[in-house]
């Protein structure tokens, strides 16, 4: 859960101008990095989602 | 694992694994980053320093130009390779302008045996004192050199964009998936409103849940692109506001299909909902951007990826990511379908 809360606060730490360069360096490659991230991260907690109901299912049974 | 469809999931894994090797493995096209001086006076001799993007400035045979708007054409006399992306190159430019304006725009293009031909439109301006059109039209080349072509499949360079380019295959699909996804809960709903079955409600509700996910994850994801390339998290683009309001409206629909208790009603008020929202969103998202101006491409009047936006190498991704993103979607969507009829069998245990 720890590396997921990193996750989630990566576009804060951007904020930061260290960030800003790491941003824009490589012709800005790490945007596209980033929106796949967000993409992934976003799958990950709607496959947790289900799981829970899931498991609640399974409870009631 | 429901087997039903797997030729569908296989396509859409096979789609994945294609719009991400090729979507990121391209390289870009090279062009021209900047320019100094971006002014020059005619009659004079100046150097124009120049920083270029993925190229391969000191292999290769050079030659640089100044195209006027009527593909006149200037070239420099020498050229100083300092880098592999800079160069200055040297140019004499004749007293009289082919313009008849004292200050007008001209393209840079440079032509490279390694990398190809690419350009800068109209960023440099050339002023003049006196007109002459004819003296001008006579001084500058009217001979269309060979200019070298790079024959590797690549994706467009665009001078702000950069590689984020490729971010059209993930941000844009997301969209194009979600509008799939609310098209067939309208559908759905409409089926649930002729029926009255509640299974029909249940894959209406599924799909909407799903593309309100992939909803937020498009302005996540769009607000990280804005970021670097627009400059802010969020800009008033008429688009970003529109798609926000779109989204508020789902909530709505969320919210208002917890809030009633009973079945019957909620799925009967919820389907109706559906069908007006989308019916609400159509103008919002397609028709007012268009009629303002939008940093969004296919806005303010011009249609949807035209030739500017998108080319054929684009296309040739990010039609495979679009159909992979709403097979995707509606693979989540069926998921969570499958639950929800399951819940309802346990909570009422009717016929469903």
């Amino acid at each position: 859960m720890l590396q997921l809360s990193e996750f989630l606060l990566m576009p804060f730490s951007l904020l930061s101008q260290g960030g800003e360069d790491f941003m824009r360096s490589s012709g800005k490659i790490n945007v596209v990095y980033g929106v796949i991230l967000i993409i992934f991260v976003g799958l990950i907690l709607y496959v947790i989602r289900l799981d829970k109901r899931l498991k609640k299912l399974e409870n009631n049974n | 694992m429901d087997w039903r469809y797997w030729w569908l999931k296989i396509v859409c894994v096979v789609l994945f694994i294609y719009v991400f090797t090729r979507g990121l493995l391209t390289p870009l096209k090279p062009g021209i980053e900047e320019i100094s001086p971006m002014r020059a006076k005619s009659g004079s001799s100046f150097d124009l320093n120049i920083k270029t993007y993925n190229t391969h400035l000191l292999s290769g045979d050079l030659r640089v130009f100044i195209k006027s708007k009527d593909s006149l054409l200037i070239e420099s006399d020498s050229n100083t390779v300092h880098l592999d992306r800079e160069l200055t190159a040297h140019f004499f430019i004749p007293k009289a302008l082919p313009e008849p304006s004292k200050l007008s725009q001209y393209s840079i293009i440079i032509s490279s045996s390694q990398d190809g031909t690419f350009v800068l439109p109209s960023k440099l301006i050339i002023s003049q004192d006196s007109i002459d059109v004819q003296s001008g039209k006579e001084h500058w080349s009217q001979l269309h050199p060979e200019f070298s072509k790079l024959k590797e499949y690549r994706f467009p360079y665009r001078n702000i964009l950069y590689e984020t380019i490729r971010n059209t295959f993930f941000h844009v699909s997301l969209w194009f998936a979600m509008f799939a996804l609310l098209g067939a809960s309208v559908y759905n709903s409409y089926k649930y409103l002729k029926t009255n079955k509640i299974s029909y409600d249940l894959a209406s509700y599924s799909q909407v849940r799903t593309a309100v996910f992939f909803g937020v994850l498009g302005l996540m994801t769009g607000s990280l692109w804005a970021r670097f390339t627009w400059g802010n998290w969020w800009t008033n683009d008429i688009k970003l506001n529109m798609a926000a309001l779109s989204m508020l409206i789902y909530a709505a629909y969320l919210i208002l299909r917890a809030g009633i208790e009973e079945i019957d009603r909620k799925a009967r008020v919820s389907s109706a909902f559906n069908v007006f929202a989308l019916v609400a969103i159509i103008p919002l998202i397609f028709v007012l951007p268009r009629l303002t101006d939008s940093l969004h491409p296919g806005n303010g009047g011009n249609p949807a990826f035209g030739a500017d936006d998108m080319d054929n190498t684009l296309r040739l991704v990010f039609y495979p990511a679009v159909i992979a993103f709403t097979i995707l979607g509606f693979w989540l969507a069926n998921l969570s379908y499958r639950i929800l009829i399951l819940e309802a069998k346990f909570d009422h245990d009717d016929n469903i």
